[in-house]
């Protein structure tokens, strides 16, 4: 097998980015996602970024993104006969993965006791904000929501600017996090049911994805009794940005102090270096006010990539505060071929992050650009399913299947 | 103690990882039931054990809450790589072992004699991941980077921040965690082709790239418009409101945070008409300026400065539950001690407590999913410097105590 999941029968079903997230990394090693839309389509498609800003449901770049290599079909799953088609698929399906809220999934019948008793091989991985059972499981929430609830928000900030508000961070962050926990959890339970032969169900939950990677902020708390500050704890320093002469911003960073040695040595062994105050990276951070400006003394006389390449030669962990247009330029990026350029048929060609991964035997690929609506129908619905011709075009005159 | 549960009972990870984002990778796989078996050494002290919080406040190697997080139910060994009998001892748990997983810099391994070629050799189906900063090819492939780095580097600073402001970090070394996440995903979906096929594999993963892999919509939006998307805060094009709003200050005491705040989202027309209602304002809801959400974006911070007068003479918690029950997204940011106490996150067990040996009872985040046939749950608390060498040495490799005894002489293990 070329692919690692070659095979495999996913079926999608969801409306808040996190099922198609986990879709996305199924299907990009080799499964074989098929991606249910209702009638008015997944409503990525109508968040974009649009080409010009034109909202237009084919070219919604965060669906275009997410979808590659999936097969769509539209169906009505408010109709009878529309459940009763997602029935016969999941049938022989081997996962189904979703982020119906809960109310929603159960009217939908996307039931699991119900699922399973017709295919007991079937993982399903149930993606929500809050998780299947406690006090908030109904709760509705968007990806701002589970971000403050899952700690994040309360995190991201400015330092020193406290009167600034908590913020999301840019991107659906908990959707991919939720996404990329689902199918982790999936792969588990696929090689489980490779084992024993039996399906089961995954209840995946937004906000405890997002508690899970506070870094060491949670501890705080049982370990010191200390409240987070909104701003990060920074326990250590330098780990910080600072502007550049050409305008640019570098984060300057040392985690262990071998890597601080070595910036004073870059920086030419300045007298103040050899301060008590500075002698080591807790106590930078304590006295962070005082070391801060002449460190940014020192930084302002580079150009910003400069700087890093003469900080990455000494083995100094910088970065460049990169924008969208210095990545997709990057000579290392090239050279690793990360940048996919995938022609769709209505958006165009498009430029998109490419492997985050890269599997020596079964490569990670792209096959196909994201699906317009409904484009995978008849040979879905007639090819797997084995309709008629007839009876898919009843379904349509139904307003089952459209278009 | 209880023994391992989950779906990966029976698989054996050898984990020459370090940090935060190699153990996040092997802390999901260990949440599975999977063996893992840290190596650990004297000589390069995992940088976790020596940053807070400590309990008790001072500096300790096994009590530092950070490590004690990302190391829930692993095991520990001391074993010094870096000499040839330490690296020919790795191999031999690498034997009995199904997955590897590695993220030193780009080329670390292998000068340790321990690289992909040199695995298989032991163990010809083993399947090796690393997930070194810059990935194993390309001109930076030795370049070192970190969590913290690999913000900036991957566009996401770039992106994110406050309209006006420079770019910014997001609270949190988010590189490292969504890498481990993405390389758990990598190495089960080649454990699952191995399964099937008897073959194992190579993985060569970028930390930078994988975070790139989740900011999809920032690509997209250049590629279409050739633009750098501007820093916009918590707003998003496609709803309003979208923010957080100040609350009341609250009269806590106690040394805590006073300034308090809530989340509030309307994704469509009907939700933003159902919070102007739980305002005790329903005809803004029919207010030229903020009747479509094309009308709420155009007057934005009129729309703001509406909600937020409304939220700041409340407590958030009420903000919350007011418009939860009129089907309106509202959440405060919550805090390390909210969390901790926050009544779902604990009927839902998501907290685990377990003796550790160093600092008791602790709570900590657990497994962010619950699975019904193989009931994932953490066995043990993460492990203190060297915790398993006799399991390890003495019941997994079927070393002698003498034999023990004169590599612990030699330094080869501690």
């Amino acid at each position: 097998m070329a692919r690692a999941l070659e095979g495999l029968r996913v079926i999608e079903c969801g409306v808040a980015g996190a099922a198609a997230y986990a879709g996305k990394l199924l299907a990009d090693l080799g499964a074989d996602v098929v991606k249910v839309e209702g009638p008015q389509g997944d409503p990525d498609r109508s968040l974009g970024p649009f080409p010009g800003g034109e909202p237009h449901p084919e070219k919604s770049g965060i669906f275009l993104y997410l979808n590659c290599n999936k097969q769509g079909i539209s169906l009505d799953l408010g109709h009878a006969k529309g459940k009763d088609v997602l029935d016969r698929l999941l049938a022989d399906a081997d996962v189904l993965i979703t982020d119906y809220p809960l109310s929603q999934s159960e009217a939908l019948g996307l039931d699991y006791e119900r699922l399973a008793a017709a295919n007991p091989r079937l993982v399903m991985a149930s993606i929500s904000p809050f998780g299947q059972t406690g006090p908030y499981r109904d709760y509705h929430a968007y990806d701002i929501t589970t971000s403050s609830a899952g700690g994040w928000t309360w995190l991201n900030g400015w330092p020193g600017h406290p009167e600034m508000p908590p913020m999301k961070p840019f991107g659906r962050q908990t959707a991919y996090q939720a996404g990329v926990n689902a199918a982790v959890a999936t792969m588990g339970a696929l090689f489980w049911r490779l084992r024993s032969g039996k399906g089961q169900h995954i209840d995946v939950s937004a906000q405890e994805c997002i508690t899970a990677i506070l870094e060491m902020t949670f501890a705080f708390w049982p370990y010191m009794q200390t409240p987070t500050a909104r701003w990060g704890q920074r326990p250590i320093q330098p780990i910080d940005f600072f502007q550049c002469k050409d305008g640019g911003w570098i984060f300057v960073l040392c985690v262990e102090e071998q890597q601080w040695k070595s910036l004073v040595d870059l920086m030419g062994n300045p007298e103040w270096a050899e301060w008590e105050v500075f002698a080591n990276r807790l106590v930078r951070a304590a006295n962070w006010d005082a070391l801060k400006p002449m460190i940014q003394e020192w930084v302002s006389e580079w150009n910003t990539d400069d700087l890093y390449r003469a900080a990455q030669e000494k083995r100094i962990p910088f970065a460049p505060a990169s924008t969208v247009a210095d990545l997709v330029s990057s000579p290392h990026l090239k050279a690793r071929g990360f940048f996919m350029e995938i022609a769709h048929p209505a958006a165009g060609r498009l430029t998109h992050p490419g492997a985050p991964y890269k599997l020596s035997r079964t490569p990670w690929e792209i096959r196909s650009p994201a699906p317009a609506l409904g484009q995978h129908n008849e040979s879905i619905l007639c090819g797997r399913l084995g309709l008629s011709t007839s009876e898919l075009a009843s379904l349509r005159e139904d307003g089952v299947v459209s278009p | 103690m209880s023994a391992a549960s989950g779906p990966l009972t029976g698989i054996r990870v050898a984990d020459f990882t370090w940090v935060w984002a190699g153990p996040s990778s092997t802390l999901q796989l260990a949440h599975m039931g999977a063996a893992v078996i840290r190596m650990e050494s004297m000589r390069r002290v995992c940088v976790l054990r020596m940053l807070p919080p400590w309990l008790g406040g001072q500096p300790s190697l096994n009590r530092s809450g950070y490590f004690n997080q990302y190391n829930q139910g692993k095991r520990s060994i001391l074993l010094d790589l870096s000499k040839p009998e330490g690296a020919q001892i790795a191999k031999r748990i690498v034997a009995v072992s199904d997955l590897a997983a590695e993220n030193f810099a780009g080329g670390v391994i292998d000068r340790l004699g321990l690289g992909y070629e040199e695995l298989r050799k032991v163990k010809p189906d083993i399947v090796m991941i690393s997930m070194s900063g810059y990935g194993r090819t390309g001109p930076e492939s030795s370049y070192v980077s970190y969590g913290p780095a690999q913000v900036p580097l991957s566009g996401m600073s770039s992106l994110s921040g406050y309209a006006g402001w420079p770019p910014m970090h997001v609270g949190m070394s988010y590189g490292d965690p969504n890498a481990g996440l993405h390389a758990a995903f990598a190495l089960l979906a080649a454990l699952y082709h191995r399964e099937r096929t008897g073959e194992g594999q190579y993985i060569d993963m970028s930390q930078w790239e994988s975070t790139m892999a989740v900011l999809g919509e920032g690509f997209l939006e250049y590629s279409m418009n050739g633009a750098q998307p501007p820093r916009n805060g918590s707003r998003v094009p496609y709803m309003a409101p979208h923010g957080i709003f100040r609350c009341a200050v609250a009269q806590t005491g106690e040394g805590l945070p006073d300034d308090r705040w809530v989340s509030i989202a309307c994704g469509s027309d009907d939700e933003w008409r159902s919070l102007c209602r739980v305002m005790g304002q329903p005809e803004l809801a029919d207010d030229s300026r903020f009747r479509s959400i094309a009308d709420r974006k155009a007057n934005e911070d009129e729309l703001e400065g509406i909600v937020e007068a409304w939220t700041s003479t409340l407590d958030p918690f009420e903000v919350k539950d007011r418009l939860q029950a009129a089907g309106v997204a509202a959440f405060p940011p919550l805090m390390n001690r909210e969390l901790a106490e926050d009544p779902h996150l604990n009927a839902r067990g998501f907290f685990v407590e377990k003796e550790h040996p160093e600092v008791g009872v602790r709570k900590h985040p657990g497994i962010p999913w619950r699975m019904s046939e193989t009931p994932c749950e953490v066995w043990r608390a993460a492990p203190v410097m060297g915790q398993d060498n006799e399991y390890v040495f003495g019941e997994l490799l079927g070393m002698s105590s003498d034999q023990i005894a004169d590599l612990v002489a030699r330094e080869v293990i501690r």
